[in-house]
C-alpha cells in the first residue's frame, strides 16, 4: 500500500472512527481501524473503518492512490498521531509488518496487526427513509436526555424509534421522566411501519457527528440482524439493536391538566441553577404557584437554604409541587423555544413539560414528561 | 457482659493524660477484661477505653483499670444508676457475604430475572470442586450455570470458567454456558466474561428484594 491523503480529512475520519472504538477490546484487533486503499487504479478512495462487534463505523476519504492495499493499526495510536501531524500532506506506506507515515519532516513506523483476523464489517441494512442530519442530530439530543443510564433495566437505556408512514417518533424514558420527539421525515418506497430500540449512547454519538456534518442522513434497518444503519455523505456508521421490550408508554402521557404555567425558559433554568446549589446532590427544588408568581426554593433548616421568586402567568389553585432539579433542567434545556408550557394536576401526577411558539402556541413534536418528588412531610 | 450507667470522672494515665469530667456514661465491662466508656453517642466509639489484657480493681467510690504496661483507668464513680451483668455465650462471628447468599436465594426464586422461560434446577449444584452457585436451565432447554456475586470481579470469572469446564464434561449437562450475575460488575470483569463467551447479569439488590424505593415514578 503507498497512498497520499489531506492531514485534515485524514484526522478527521480516524478520530470519529476511533470515538466508536472500545477501551478495552477483549481482542487486540478490535481495537485497531482498518485503513483500506481498494485495488491500485490511481484516484481513489481510502476508506478507514472500526468495528466492535456493537458498533462499526466507516469513512471515505479521497486519496491519491499509488499501490492498493489494507491495513490495520492501533486505532488510538493512529488518531492521536493524525491529530498532532503537521498541515502537509500525509503519505502511508506498507512496508512488510510495520506501515510507514510521513508528513512533512515527521516519520512514524507503527506495528501492524493482522488483517485476516479482523471481523467482517457489516453491510449496511436496508435503506429506510432520510432526514435532514441537523433536524435528526437535535431531535436525538432532546430525547436522550431521558434515557436510563441503568443496565439492570435494559430497555430503559435505549431510544426507542417508532416508524409509521411519514412520521418519526422518538422516546426515551428512565422511569422518573420520559422524553418524547415526532417528527416527519421521508421513508424510502413501500416503508409503512417499524419500531425499534436503539443502545441510548450509540445513537446520540452517532447522530451528534452526522448532523453537525448537516447533509441528509439516510436510515436502514435490518430487524432480523438487529441493527441499524446511519449514513451520512461518506460516513457509514451501524449499530447493534437492543432485544428487549420498551415500556408501553403512550398511556402514560396525562390528557388533562388542572394548572399551568407558562415559563421563560432561560430565566427559569438560570434561577433553577442557582437554587438548586444548595439542594444536596440535587435533591429536590420546589415550585410554589400562585397567581402571576413563581417561587422557586429548595434546602431546608438543616442545610443552606435558597429562594428565588419569578413573575410567570399562572392558571390554577395556588400549589406546591416539587422536581429533582436535575432532571427539570435537562427537559427545560431541551427545548427548541426559549417559551415553555408547564402543565399538572397534583404535586404527585406526572407534570408536563412542551415548548411553546412565538404566539405562545405548543409547538407540536416534543415533550416533555416528569415525575415530581415527594414534598417532605 | 456488664453494663454499668453511672455518673463518673475518668482519668486516664499513661502515654497520655486524658480527663472526663463528671457526667453520667455507660461503662462496658466485657469478659475479656476490656473496659471502655460511652457517653450517648458517636456510635460504636467510645471516649476512651482499656483494650485486654488488663484488669480492674473496684474501691470504694474508685476503680482502676491497670493494663501491663502500667497505664491506669481511673473511673470515680460518684452514683451507680444500673448495674447488670449478662451471658452472651460464644459469638457466631459477622457473616460478611450475607448479601451474596441473599442474593443467591432472591435469584433462584426470581430465575427469570436472567431471561424468559429460564428453570430452576437447584442451588448449590454440587461438582468436584466446590458447588454451583445456581444451575439452570434456559428457555430452550439449555444448562446455564450461574456464579452470584456482589462484586463480579475477575477472580468471579475465573471461578465460574473453572466450573464451566468440568460441567461440560458431564454428557447429561452439556453444553452449559454460563452466567456472571452480580450487583455490580468490574469493567475488566465484564470484558474477560463476555470474551469466554460468559453473560454477564446486573443484579438489582433492593428490586430482587420487593423492596422497592418510595421514589415517585412514572411506572
Amino acid at each position: 500500500m503507498k497512498i497520499r491523503v489531506e492531514r485534515d480529512n485524514l484526522a478527521d475520519a480516524v478520530a470519529w472512527v476511533a470515538k466508536s472504538l472500545p477501551t478495552r477490546p477483549s481482542v487486540p484487533v478490535l481495537g485497531g481501524v482498518l485503513l483500506d486503499a481498494g485495488g491500485d487504479d490511481g484516484d481513489g478512495a481510502l476508506t478507514v473503518s472500526g468495528f466492535d462487534y456493537e458498533v462499526s463505523a466507516t469513512v471515505s476519504v479521497s486519496a491519491t492512490i499509488a499501490e492498493g492495499g489494507k491495513v490495520l493499526v492501533s486505532g488510538r495510536l493512529l488518531a492521536d498521531i493524525t491529530k498532532a501531524l503537521p498541515d502537509q500532506p500525509v503519505d502511508i506506506t506498507v512496508d512488510g509488518a510495520r506501515v510507514g507515515i510521513t508528513c512533512g519532516n515527521a516519520r512514524f513506523s507503527l506495528p501492524t496487526m493482522p488483517v485476516e483476523d479482523y471481523p467482517q464489517l457489516p453491510a449496511q441494512p436496508q435503506f429506510v427513509g432520510e432526514l435532514d442530519g441537523h433536524a435528526f442530530g437535535e431531535a436525538v439530543a432532546q430525547v436522550a436526555v431521558a434515557s436510563g443510564k441503568d443496565d439492570t433495566l435494559p430497555m430503559l437505556t435505549g431510544i426507542r424509534l417508532e416508524i409509521s408512514g411519514e412520521t418519526l417518533t422518538m422516546v426515551a424514558t428512565d422511569r422518573f421522566r420520559l422524553a418524547l420527539k415526532e417528527f416527519t421525515w421521508k421513508p424510502a418506497d413501500g416503508v409503512t411501519g417499524a419500531a425499534v430500540l436503539v443502545p441510548a449512547k450509540n445513537l446520540a454519538d452517532a447522530a451528534r457527528s452526522l448532523g453537525a456534518a448537516g447533509s441528509t442522513v439516510r436510515l436502514g434497518l435490518s430487524s432480523g440482524e438487529g441493527m441499524l444503519g446511519l449514513s451520512g455523505p461518506d460516513r457509514h456508521t451501524t449499530t447493534r439493536l437492543l432485544d428487549a421490550e420498551f415500556p408501553p408508554y403512550r398511556k402514560l402521557l396525562p390528557s388533562q391538566y388542572t394548572s399551568r404555567a407558562v415559563l421563560d425558559v432561560p430565566a427559569v433554568t438560570e434561577a433553577i441553577r442557582r437554587v438548586s446549589l444548595v439542594a444536596e446532590r440535587g435533591t429536590q427544588v420546589r415550585l410554589e404557584f400562585t397567581e402571576g408568581s413563581l417561587r422557586l426554593a429548595a434546602g431546608g433548616d438543616d442545610e443552606g437554604s435558597a429562594e428565588e421568586e419569578l413573575p410567570v402567568t399562572y392558571e390554577g389553585e395556588p400549589v406546591v409541587i416539587a422536581f429533582n432539579p436535575n432532571y427539570l433542567l435537562d427537559g427545560l434545556t431541551a427545548l427548541p423555544t426559549d417559551q415553555a408550557e408547564l402543565t399538572f394536576t397534583t404535586p404527585n401526577r406526572p407534570a408536563l413539560i412542551k415548548p411553546l411558539d412565538d404566539e405562545g402556541k405548543v409547538a407540536a413534536g416534543y415533550l416533555y414528561l416528569l415525575m415530581p418528588v415527594r414534598l417532605p412531610g | 457482659m456488664r453494663l454499668v450507667i453511672a455518673r463518673c470522672q475518668v482519668d486516664y494515665h499513661g502515654r497520655l493524660t486524658a480527663h472526663l469530667p463528671m457526667a453520667t456514661r455507660l461503662v462496658l465491662i466485657k469478659a475479656d477484661g476490656s473496659v471502655s466508656i460511652h457517653s450517648d453517642d458517636r456510635a460504636y466509639k467510645p471516649l476512651n477505653w482499656m483494650s485486654p489484657p488488663c484488669w480492674l480493681t473496684e474501691d470504694d467510690g474508685t476503680w482502676t483499670v491497670r493494663n501491663k504496661n502500667g497505664e491506669e483507668l481511673v473511673i470515680t464513680v460518684d452514683e451507680v444508676l444500673h448495674d447488670s451483668s449478662h451471658e452472651l455465650g460464644a459469638e457466631p462471628g459477622l457473616v460478611k457475604d450475607g448479601v451474596e447468599a441473599h442474593l443467591q436465594q432472591l435469584l433462584a426464586e426470581h430465575i427469570t430475572t436472567l431471561g424468559e422461560g429460564y428453570t430452576l434446577i437447584r442451588r448449590e449444584y454440587p461438582t468436584a470442586i466446590g458447588p454451583v452457585d445456581i444451575l439452570c436451565k434456559d428457555a430452550d432447554g439449555t444448562t446455564v450455570a450461574v456464579e452470584v456475586k456482589r462484586r463480579g470481579e475477575l477472580e468471579g470469572v475465573e471461578q465460574l470458567t473453572r466450573y464451566l469446564e468440568l460441567l461440560n464434561r458431564d454428557p447429561l449437562l452439556a453444553p452449559v454456558t454460563g452466567v456472571l450475575a452480580a450487583q455490580q460488575i468490574k469493567p475488566q470483569a465484564r470484558t474477560l466474561a463476555e470474551d469466554r463467551g460468559i453473560r454477564c447479569v446486573t443484579l438489582d439488590y433492593d428490586a430482587l428484594r420487593g423492596a422497592e424505593s418510595d421514589d415517585l415514578r412514572l411506572f
